[in-house]
């Protein structure tokens, strides 16, 4: 037994010697240096004259009574832009690549099945909504690797310290709040290196508070709509009130819940070290896969859960024959074709291999594949130019079939619009019909004093799963399909309720970001919360009341709007 | 007839710290010298006697740290983890209070009762040092007693700390985060020493820290005998 536990420190020592490039013994010195000289920081006052160090001169600047916030404040702030501006990308590939991969999988099985849907848009969409966040959190954890390692992060904490214990948080509840700007998640798996209890509890709960990036597309979408001129404006109130409601509810919590005065503690302040590549790599690394490891699980399950809730009942009674109807826009096509086909003096099915008519079909297909994938932009305009030189050309060959050729297009983009309305429709319909919609029309009373429809009801539903998933059930609900988001726009702008009178106001608008900013967690936030406090005690009760600290400020919102009459 | 009551404490403090002096000051000419058991370190003995108490003085070796590079070190460690003294005292030298407070905090990792003598106050003060005395308490959670061993002031108070903290069951001291990935590494450690009986005498997240530092005195606990 005690050889064993001897093996395993050697294990263990070899990992340390590995992090930090160093022997361990020369770590633990450096961490009761560090703790020393934050206490001597504190409690110290020296005479001018004392020998200054390389780290004092820097202390002297970055601990500056003035001048230590603004200069933390612009390092952090150049950590965000550095970690979004490069995640971005990948963020899309592994978007992408996971569309992609469930298209094809998708396509292996029966169209409009139980377990296609399943398959996609379950396991898949799980899949995705966890490895998304991947790139943005290892980037994250990579800037926060070089920031501690370097012996900055101690300094921060120690600059917010008197900022944090006045409001009943700690030095180091600063780092996880601020980390909850990017993502709640590794901002409550920060909050281990808080080591009191009482002190750890609180910053994990009031974390969620802090605007993760997740709810900007929602900011986008209703900004964009309802106060474009006004954008930034909005947008930094809104991270202003998640901010202030933290701050209330810590004091809240404080008094409550979690009663106690913050315990007095030392930051640890060690000697500043250059970073070494391979401790910062295995910092990122291993918080990275806890990541994946511990939240990715629950994420995961509780997609399939929401798949579920938004899928069934299966094929629910609708209040239109769409399957019936797609078929008939089918039907009217082939009308149009035989009658193209008439003129041309074939029969409908060789119509495609006419001499003439499938020169002008090849011009097309080959337009199509030019443009597949392209945004708007020159590429799409030099393939609409060769498309009509080409079209031009055949048309001096076949001056009887161009107008024909028109003819069948105009048809063939008549039937597809229809088609797609068709399944937009029926999209939303069941969607509406399933238990979500069901969920989302049993809480409407409960959302309506905020300003809410039902629709929202079951977009802030599928919110719990993650923030910008509001706007992906709102555009699904709004029949627009999930991507486009100028006509969703449009349709918020133009829903009414019964009476007739506007649904989306520009204070209904607001209600519901400001509703959006602040209640529940969103899934893997609630699973990290229960990894980290080992109880559903505590996610259950930050589920809670975060919501309804939200609907609170959501109703003081709508309803303090409206008696002041905007 | 009422039973006296008997603390044992120990006296540790940085070479130079004046550890000497307290001690004199504090058992006066009750002293008897010895030696270490093995070794021609002397160790000097006194008693004092206040009030119900009777207060057993050993003065450990002068030393900066616990962590056995030096025969001075280890005598004193063994003492402390050894002996279990009731208190241990820790002379630290006001006008060098970074470098002496490094000791204490090592102490503090043995779970030591610690108490802690704030000696050469007047030094620090003329040499412009500035100490808040109830903010080191606050934040080392340990008792601080300003002292002045050369004009014998402080005294009085230092007996009735140790009396305190002799007298009172509770843990004392702070307990230093060494950061999460040498914490992850000592809680993993600690948990297999905890289920070996035969090491429940010593505190296990001390012995799991010596471990990870490679301390040769501690290997040796794991390297020998059963198991």
């Amino acid at each position: 037994m005690k050889r064993e536990i001897l093996e395993e420190a050697e294990r263990s020592r070899r990992h340390l010697g590995s992090i930090f490039g160093d022997d361990p013994e020369v770590a633990i010195a450096d961490r009761r240096y560090g703790f020393i000289s934050g206490v001597c920081k504190k409690v110290l006052k020296r005479p001018h004259t004392e020998r200054i160090t390389f780290s004092d001169k820097v202390d002297r600047m970055v601990l500056h009574r003035a001048l230590g916030i603004p200069i933390f404040l612009f390092l952090m702030w150049l950590m965000f832009k550095f970690t979004f501006a490069l995640s971005e990308p990948p963020m899309g590939w592994v978007e992408e690549g996971i569309g992609w991969l469930g298209d094809k999988v998708g396509k292996l099985l029966p169209e409009g099945s139980v377990i296609q849907s399943l398959v996609v848009d379950g396991v898949f969409g799980g899949l995705g909504s966890v490895l998304v966040f991947v790139p943005l959190i290892f980037i994250l954890f990579f800037c926060i690797a070089i920031l501690e390692d370097s012996g900055y992060m101690a300094r921060a904490a120690f600059v917010m310290d008197r900022f944090m214990y006045k409001i009943g948080l700690h030095g180091r509840s600063f780092i996880p709040m601020l980390l909850g700007f990017g993502c709640n998640i590794p901002g409550i798996m920060a909050c281990r290196t808080i080591e009191q209890e009482r002190d750890r509890l609180v910053t994990i709960l009031v974390n969620p508070f802090m605007s993760c990036s997740a709810r900007l597309p929602v900011y986008l979408l209703l900004i964009g709509a309802f106060f474009p001129q006004r954008g930034s404006t909005m947008l930094f109130l809104l991270y202003l009130i998640g901010i202030g409601v933290a701050i209330l509810m810590a004091k809240v919590l404080r008094n409550t819940v979690l009663k106690g005065p913050p315990t007095p503690f030392v930051m640890e302040l060690p000697p500043y070290r250059v970073p070494t590549l391979r401790g910062v790599v295995i910092h990122m690394w291993e918080r990275g896969v806890l990541f994946l490891r511990k939240a990715g699980t629950v994420i995961f399950g509780v997609c399939l859960f929401m798949w579920f809730l938004t899928s069934f009942p299966w094929n629910p009674p609708c209040s239109k024959d769409y399957e019936g109807l797609i078929q008939e826009a089918q039907k009217s096509f082939q009308l149009e074709v035989a009658a193209i086909a008439e003129a041309l003096k074939v029969p409908p099915q060789q119509l495609e291999t006419h001499e003439g008519f499938s020169a002008f079909l090849a011009v097309q297909r080959e337009f199509e594949a030019m443009v597949e994938g392209l945004e708007e932009g020159p590429e799409v305009e030099a393939a609409h130019r060769w498309r009509q030189k080409q079209l031009a050309s055949l048309r001096q060959s076949y001056p009887d079939i161009y107008p024909l050729f028109l003819k069948y297009m105009e048809a063939k983009t008549e039937r597809d619009k229809r088609i797609e309305e068709l399944e937009r429709e029926q999209a939303a319909e069941k969607l509406q019909r399933s238990y979500a919609g069901a969920l989302g029309r049993a809480i409407e009373p409960i959302v309506e004093p905020l300003g809410f429809n039902w629709k929202i009801g079951v977009s802030l539903v599928g919110g719990i799963l993650a923030k910008e998933a509001v706007v992906g059930v709102l555009g699904t609900l709004y029949a627009v399909g999930e991507e486009a988001e100028a006509p969703l726009r449009q349709r918020l702008l133009e829903d009414r309720w019964p009476d007739g009178s506007k649904v989306f106001t520009p204070l209904v608008a607001f209600s519901l970001m400001v509703f959006t900013l602040l209640y529940v967690p969103c899934v893997a936030s609630v699973a990290v919360i229960y990894r980290e406090t080992n109880s559903w005690k505590w996610p259950l009760f930050a589920m809670l009341y975060t919501t309804a600290v939200a609907w609170i400020a959501a109703f003081i919102v709508y309803q303090g709007g409206r008696v002041l009459g905007t | 007839m009422e039973m006296e009551k008997e603390i044992l404490v120990a006296l540790a403090g940085n070479p130079n710290s004046g550890k000497t002096t307290i001690f004199n000051n504090l058992t006066g000419a009750r002293q008897h010298v010895g030696n270490w058991p093995g070794v021609t370190v002397e160790k000097k003995e006194g008693t004092l006697r206040w009030g119900d108490y009777l207060l057993r003085v050993v003065d450990l070796p002068g030393t900066y740290s616990l962590s056995a590079h030096s025969i001075d070190e280890l005598i004193a460690r063994n003492f402390v983890v050894e002996e279990r003294p009731d208190v241990v005292v820790d002379i630290v030298d006001a006008s060098n209070l970074e470098r002496n407070l490094y000791l204490a905090l090592q102490f503090m990792e043995l779970e030591a009762r610690l108490v802690i003598a704030l000696n050469m106050m007047d030094v620090a003060e003329s040499r412009g040092f500035r100490i808040d005395v109830k903010g080191l308490e606050k934040f080392l959670g340990v008792p601080v007693v300003p002292t002045v061993a050369t004009k014998k002031i402080g005294m009085e108070e230092l007996v009735r700390a140790i009396i305190a903290v002799a007298s009172k069951d509770e843990k004392i001291g702070v307990q230093i985060n060494y950061g999460e990935e040498i914490e992850a590494e000592l809680r993993k450690i600690e948990d297999l020493i905890r289920k070996e009986p035969s090491l429940n005498k010593y505190p296990p997240r001390w012995l799991a820290l010596k471990l990870l530092e490679g301390d040769q005195e501690v290997r040796k606990l794991f390297e020998g005998g059963e198991g």
